[in-house]
């Protein structure tokens, strides 16, 4: 195994990769959570003693947390476990750690809970099955309220020649990494030490830190093999926990979590119900109206981050004269919403592009045509007031509009034949930084975010500094460690990676090239070669090798050392707009345009993909096979969220199919045939223009495979997931 | 988890009296365990001994002229191998290709599928279709009972205590197909399932469906009106509306009663089809 | 309650085993009894596949199967070394085509076609391949380079 593709091949498929679910420390115990076993109710008592009766168990509780973290100023909106009031299925309400998996779960089977339940919300419509109004601002399942507007929206929809009106209704989807989330946490000293399976040390140490009132330098985070991340590996969830009982037990312990709570605890999108109007005279989009009512689970008011930035998707990436936009977060008996790649961005682009080519087709326009006249282009402003950058969703269309011809003229009866577009910012508003350090022989990237997958870490990292120093892959090599010795860095999700860390890593190249010049007794940068396995640095005519321009002292730090830092660059909107809540800036504009060939069976109304081409904007591409992966992946999650992914609560607020057989991931059988290709020129703010490119390329999957289903027969579906059933409604063959 | 004892016996007389030993729940056969294992884990089920067949003489597939014995404890996978199967019982052959994946279907087995006895099953309506009939082994002797009367419910059979299910007869070779539809085409449950035979010895069909309640289930009427022979497209359509009519189909999390029956009526139609035209149709 | 000690061939290499408890799972037997944490643990279920693993050269989902009922087999993990030709090979072909993201499912992939391989020979049809990998969920690549990996083990001849 070479690992010339990817550099973690050679672990992975040799099986010693060592991930969250992997660990083993010698005297460890095995941790289980207890679950409320309702989704809303009070607390009469939780019985612990028989568990505790149980030989080598140690149950800890609401009550215990005092005694075990002592006075610190702990997150009283977030308990561990609930005092008084349970709010969610499954919610922990204690937990066990035991000298094995069964004991831990025979104890969690003695765990008595007495509650009185109360009533719940399960769902959206059966608690506002009227659009809330203004009162509804007082009312305790209101999280968030967000309005804005512009333009003179009442005479607009007045003036038109046509309004058009449409409700969508989207599923909650989850993550699926296929490692659940583990860990094991471990007292060594005075120092909480936990190992585990994250998107973001730092990001896991300063949550931890924030729910046990201990000081973020007592806690390190030591980050393992992540399989798979998708947003739900991104902040604290099981480290707390199994630290308090390593602190209780005095021993290792190991916390891991059953596929089906994976599903029941994780946190995630959830539904939402989102109605368009939109108002159009001469061929042109002169207003909307956009309401958005989504489900965020048991999130705390104030802390509800999905809906004032998820709704800017319901708006773009178009432009209109006029617009009006009202978003409610609704708190249910769910767990909190959480990230899942783009959160929200594909739900939002599904009703935005499915709804744009609804009103097309009522007013007999060519639906594409009508969409590229009002897509934004470069100069334009948002909505917000915030003006587009450089943004590629325009070419990207041209180019899926021509795929898309080209399909159509080759397509059999049956076949339909889809476009759409879906944008994104990526997150480059989070900082970070790196270290470099080069020896005689090589360049060393010190940081503090573990590989996910996506290949940013090792791929993209790597990739800037080859590009920036000009040294050949082998001789850089990417060095993690845990949050007491690397830099600080955010963490691995929003798209962030190559924006952000890859722009610290091009500053301290860069700053690294200029140490090399000044001690050859140049200006500028040194240029850097290899030579017979030597670095060696050239500058105004001087050369010399690395290891000769090395002192004494940094010979005992391992070589020259160079540091570069990201800071989020402030992007701001036009607050006048906003009349209540937030709404925050994009930072880079990017994203794409898909298309997509499906077949409907006529009489049963199940959908295939025959095939996909997807076109994006990535600014400069630094890593073309790992932008290629990350374009593969982020369709294949997007079929499934299209067409077979729905998690299915119950008016108990229950999860009823927790599991991988009825909650369906597609498999390599529903997967087609797939081109990829990137529009460059389109520069972000990333290392030479690079733009993140993790989350873009799901969000315009399931507005893709809509719009096609509709080309194919007919159907307007405005419902997701697309089921044969749903289609088959639409076609009204039920 | 629940913890057990396994037992291997060497002879079907020993596993009958290991089985008959305890109290009925508190022991339980296992072939592929691909079902009992997680009805296990989930606490459905916590026999204190568990009782594996895999030193029985029961991994065979006996041809006998068209007829053909399938032991109980025959891989899954190796059904589907089998050449003969392919030609002689398409309908058997394309579903057992339905259930789950290869490496399930490494362990998983007809036997354990007819016990398990699930309303969803891809086999139990195949089985129906093609006239099986099961033969155990137990306490007062062996004994052979039709598929249809063997499987009552879910997880609930004829089986009485101390029986095993030894094999499977298939009387005849018949032209047969068998299509489902699912939420998702790759290792799902289906949906509704749609079995259908024609019996050359009978010259008659016989149709079968999976996804109803409280079991997969004949429709004799539907094959009634399929006639003697190749049917006329108006005697399929006919069949379709009755199997539409009277299947006791429900609502669940994988479709609606409605779809169900709608879904019934076209997989019929395209059922009959593929075995008229699968080749080796009488003339 | 453990049935008398087990004997294995795991990756070539005689393992004998005691003291395994009878309802124990194969998946348990080979990551937290025998350190083999290659095989990896996914849905329990039989749903994923990130657990399969090779019995007699038969791909089986460890997760459902007890070890006492393969006493005896030969088995054969992620970790088995060069002289398991096919799993080399699809590993080969793995790396090459770069198909692995997060690499959790991973090991489950590499056993399963190696499976498919050993099952039906290197002329095994690509439909056949592709169809037998249906069992085997990934989230990161969206198989495209899964099936690449396959094409390159098809193209490059026996």
């Amino acid at each position: 195994m070479s690992g010339a593709v990817r550099p973690d091949a050679v672990v992975k498929l040799a099986g010693t990769a060592v991930y969250g679910m992997d660990l083993d420390v010698p005297g460890m115990l095995w941790a289980a959570l207890v679950p409320a076993p309702i989704a809303h109710g009070r607390i009469v008592s939780v019985d612990l003693r028989a568990a505790r009766a149980l030989p080598g168990v140690t149950v800890i509780g609401a009550d215990d947390l005092a005694r075990l973290l002592g006075p610190g100023e702990r997150d009283a909106e977030r308990p561990l476990f609930p005092h008084e009031e349970i709010v969610y299925r499954n919610q922990p309400i204690a937990a066990v750690a035991a000298p094995s998996e069964a004991e831990a779960r025979a104890a969690v089977a003695l765990v008595r809970v007495e509650v009185d339940p109360l009533p719940i919300v399960a769902d959206l419509e059966t608690r506002f099955p009227e659009w809330p109004g203004s009162e509804a601002d007082a009312a305790p399942e209101i999280a968030a309220h967000v309005r804005a507007r512009h333009g003179d929206v009442e005479a607009e929809f007045r003036g038109a020649d046509r309004v058009v009106r449409e409700t969508y209704r989207t599923a909650s989807v989850h993550q699926v990494a296929l490692e659940p989330h583990a860990c094991v946490a471990e007292i060594r000293g005075d120092v909480w030490y936990v190992r585990t399976s994250t998107q973001s040390p730092f990001g896991v140490r300063e949550d931890t830190a924030s729910l046990l009132g201990i000081p973020e330098t007592s806690i390190v985070v030591d980050g393992t093999w992540v399989g798979g991340g998708f947003g739900g590996k991104g902040s604290s969830f099981l480290e707390p926990y199994a630290l308090l009982l390593a602190r209780a037990t005095g021993r290792p312990v190991r916390l891991a979590l059953g596929y089906r709570d994976e599903f029941r605890l994780g946190r995630t999108t959830l539904p939402a119900v989102i109605r368009m109007e939109t108002a159009v005279k001469d061929g042109r989009i002169r207003a909307r109206r956009v309401r958005l009512l989504l489900d965020v689970g048991t999130s705390l008011p104030g802390r509800d981050f999905a809906t004032g930035y998820s709704i800017g998707f319901l708006l773009g990436p178009y432009r209109t004269e006029a617009f009006e936009v009202e978003g409610y977060a609704v708190r249910t008996h769910k767990p909190p919403f959480g990230p899942h790649r783009a959160p929200f961005a594909p739900q939002c682009a599904f009703a935005v592009e499915s709804h744009l080519d609804h009103v097309a087709r009522e007013l007999n326009l060519d639906p594409e045509e009508f969409r590229a006249s009002h897509l934004w282009r470069e100069g334009d402003t948002t909505p917000l007031g915030q003006p587009v950058g450089p943004f590629g969703i325009f070419a990207a269309f041209e180019r899926a509009r021509a795929t898309a011809r080209a399909w159509r003229a080759e397509s059999p009866p049956g076949h339909g034949v889809g476009v759409a577009c879906g944008f994104w910012s990526t997150s480059t508003g989070a900082g970070g930084e790196v270290r470099l350090r080069l020896s005689g022989d090589r360049l060393v990237v010190h940081e503090g975010s573990r590989e996910i997958g996506s290949g940013s870490v090792l791929g993209g990292l790597t990739a800037v500094a080859c590009r920036v120093t000009g040294l050949p892959r082998e001789r850089v090599a990417i060095e993690y460690s845990d949050t007491s010795k690397a830099p600080f860095d955010s963490g691995v999700f929003g798209s962030r990676t190559l924006g952000a860390l890859g722009h610290a890593v091009e500053e301290a190249a860069v700053a690294l090239r200029r140490t090399l010049a000044e001690r050859l007794g140049a200006r500028g940068q040194a240029d850097l070669s290899v030579d017979r396995g030597e670095i060696f640095a050239e500058a105004g005519g001087h050369r010399a090798s690395v290891g000769s321009l090395v002192t004494a002292e940094e010979r005992t730090a391992g070589g020259i050392l160079a540091e570069g830092r990201h800071f989020a660059s402030p992007r701001a909107i036009d607050e006048s707009r906003v009349l209540q809540g937030s709404f925050y800036a994009y930072t880079d504009f990017t994203g794409g345009a898909h298309v997509a060939e499906v077949s409907v069976d006529p009489a049963t109304g199940a959908v295939r993909v025959e095939r996909y081409a997807a076109f994006h904007d990535a600014g400069v591409v630094v890593d073309p096979g790992a932008a290629q992966a990350q374009v593969e992946g982020g369709v294949a999650m997007g079929l499934g969220a299209a067409l077979t992914e729905e998690a299915i609560w119950s008016e108990d607020g229950r999860l009823e199919n927790a599991g991988l057989l009825d909650y369906r991931i597609p498999t390599l059988g529903e997967i087609p045939p797939m081109t990829v290709e990137f529009l460059e020129g389109f520069a972000g703010a990333g290392p030479f223009g690079a733009k993140g490119l993790g989350e873009p390329p799901i969000v315009p999957v399931p507005a893709t495979v809509a719009i096609a289903v509709r080309e194919a027969c007919g159907a307007h579906a405005t419902e997701l997931p697309l089921s044969a059933e749903r289609v088959a409604r639409a076609l009204k063959l039920l | 988890m629940n913890s057990f004892e396994l037992v291997v016996p060497e002879t079907a007389e020993e596993a009958v009296a290991a089985l008959q030993a305890l109290a009925p729940g508190e022991a339980a056969p296992i072939a592929g365990g691909t079902d009992l294992l997680i009805d296990v884990d989930e606490g459905r089920v916590a026999p204190r001994r568990v009782i594996s067949l895999r030193r029985l003489p029961w991994k065979t597939l006996d041809w006998n002229a068209g007829a053909l014995t399938v032991g109980s404890t025959l891989p899954l996978r190796s059904l589907e191998e089998d050449p003969q199967v392919r030609v002689s019982y398409p309908g058997l052959y394309q579903a057992v290709r339905a259930v789950g994946s290869v490496a399930l279907r490494h362990r998983a087995t007809l036997g354990g599928n007819l016990v398990r006895s699930a309303p969803a099953s891809d086999l139990v309506p195949v089985l129906l279709s093609l006239d099986a009939e099961v033969d155990l082994v137990g306490p007062s002797g062996d004994r052979r009972v039709p598929v249809d009367r063997f499987v009552q419910a879910s997880r609930r059979t004829d089986l009485r205590p101390g029986e095993l299910v030894r094999s499977v007869y298939l009387p005849e070779a018949r032209p047969s197909a068998f299509l489902w539809q699912r939420v998702r085409p790759s290792n799902d449950i289906s949906q509704v399932a749609v079995a259908v035979a024609f019996s050359p010895a009978q010259r008659r069909w016989k149709v079968a469906v999976g996804g109803v309640t409280p079991r997969p289930t004949l429709l004799p009427e539907a094959s009634d009106v399929l006639g003697s022979g190749r049917p006329t497209s108006s005697e399929v359509r006919r069949a379709s509306e009755i199997a539409a009519s009277r299947a006791a189909f429900v609502t669940d999390r994988r479709a609606s009663e409605e779809y169900r029956r709608h879904l019934v009526a076209t997989l019929l139609e395209r059922a009959v089809g593929s075995a008229v035209n699968g080749g080796r149709f009488p003339a | 309650m453990t049935s008398p000690p087990l004997r294995f061939q795991v990756n070539g290499h005689p393992q004998h085993l005691a003291n395994v408890p009878d309802s124990e799972r194969l998946l348990d037997t080979l990551r937290w009894r025998l350190g083999l944490k290659g095989t990896k643990e996914g849905c329990r279920t039989g749903d994923c596949g990130a657990c399969t693993v090779l019995v007699d050269d038969r791909t089986t989902l460890s997760c459902l199967t007890l070890t006492h009922e393969v006493d005896g087999a030969k088995l054969t993990t992620i970790e088995t070394g060069p002289e398991d030709l096919v799993v080399t090979r699809v590993r080969a072909a793995f790396d090459r085509a770069g198909a692995l993201q997060c690499g959790y499912c991973t090991p489950g992939f590499v056993m399963a076609l190696a499976g498919l391989l050993k099952e039906r020979g290197t002329a095994a049809a690509r439909e056949e391949l592709l169809d037998g990998l249906g069992g085997n969920l990934c989230r990161c690549t969206g198989y495209a380079a899964i099936v690449r990996a396959v094409d390159e083990l098809r193209t490059e001849g026996p």
